[in-house]
């Protein structure tokens, strides 16, 4: 399209921006603007504290699942290791067999 | 502005009454500029809550108060975005429910009824919404910003954060298709 040919086209179009300006006015919202402004906000808000109430229900059960989970699993392997089958004197006895076991039953002073 | 800064900053930190304040300073504003850019009276309210409520819940997100125009004109054009992507899908789906004789005859009764001024203007509102209807949803909200809205391209920067060539540059293709459009209209 040419410039000269797209002129009175081009004005015309500027004049109807103008003329739809003035068929639609700036006109003020209804008295039930504000309220149902007010509710829809108030619903918002509702919303976004029943969304963070699931997102922390779901946080807890998954950790207390977890805990469970870990604990069958865990505990029975820990009660099956050999170091918590015996005390730590025991251990020591093992260790020294003659010395610190009379020391700790007290037949040598 | 036509809000002091402190309002704003009041309305940031949560002081409702501050917030009512703003929405009154700015509701019949931002109501004509999306009853321009939409062409749908009876939707303009419910936009105009959804760019209020946006605003409500972004107002901790604002930089500073000397933003706050672009930021709700921003909030404005997204709103009427969304609105006409909607409209657009729906108006898709319900071409094929009326027929064109039940269209002409629901338009004639409505017409009927109008002051010669009401209809002149009715006219020019459907002229205009016609030829924004063969443009993008772009297209369409940049013009009527632009040169209904009388926005200059300072504040058009702001608004939609590109410079100001960038922003000739689609303010030149959108004009182009309406002309053409506007051509084929009046041929």
């Amino acid at each position: 399209m040419d410039r000269m040919s797209e002129h009175p086209v081009a004005s015309k179009l500027d004049a109807l921006w103008n003329e739809y300006r003035a068929a639609c006015p700036d006109s003020d919202a209804s008295a039930g603007f504000m309220p149902a402004l007010w509710q829809r906000i108030e619903a918002r808000r509702v919303a976004n504290i029943s969304v963070f109430r699931r997102l922390v229900q779901v946080c807890v059960g998954a950790t207390l699942a977890l805990t469970v989970l870990m604990g069958a699993i865990l505990i029975p392997r820990l009660e099956s290791a050999l170091i918590y089958n015996a005390t730590y004197v025991d251990v020591l006895a093992a260790d020294h067999p003659n010395t610190y076991v009379d020391i700790l039953t007290g037949e040598i002073r | 502005m036509l809000v002091e800064f402190e309002l704003i900053e009041r309305a940031r930190s949560g002081d409702d009454a501050a917030f009512n304040q703003i929405v009154q300073a700015y509701r019949k504003r931002i109501l004509g500029t999306i009853a321009r850019l939409i062409g749908r009276p009876e939707d303009v309210e419910d936009v105009g809550q959804e760019v209020f409520l946006r605003l409500y819940y972004s107002l901790d997100q604002l930089r500073t108060s000397e933003v706050f125009e672009p930021w709700l004109y921003r909030l404005t054009v997204n709103a009427a975005y969304d609105y006409l992507r909607r409209q657009r899908r729906r108006q898709e789906s319900r071409m094929s429910d009326l027929s064109e004789q039940q269209v002409i005859l629901a338009d004639a009764a409505a017409g009927g009824k109008r002051s010669e001024e009401d209809q002149r203007r009715t006219k020019v509102r459907e002229l205009v919404q016609a030829l924004l209807g063969k443009v993008s949803e772009e297209d369409r909200i940049l013009l009527m910003l632009k040169e209904v809205e009388g926005l200059s391209l300072k504040e058009l920067e702001k608004i939609y954060r590109v410079n100001e060539n960038a922003l000739k540059v689609r303010l030149f293709r959108a004009r182009q298709r309406v002309l053409k459009a506007y051509e084929t209209e009046s041929e």
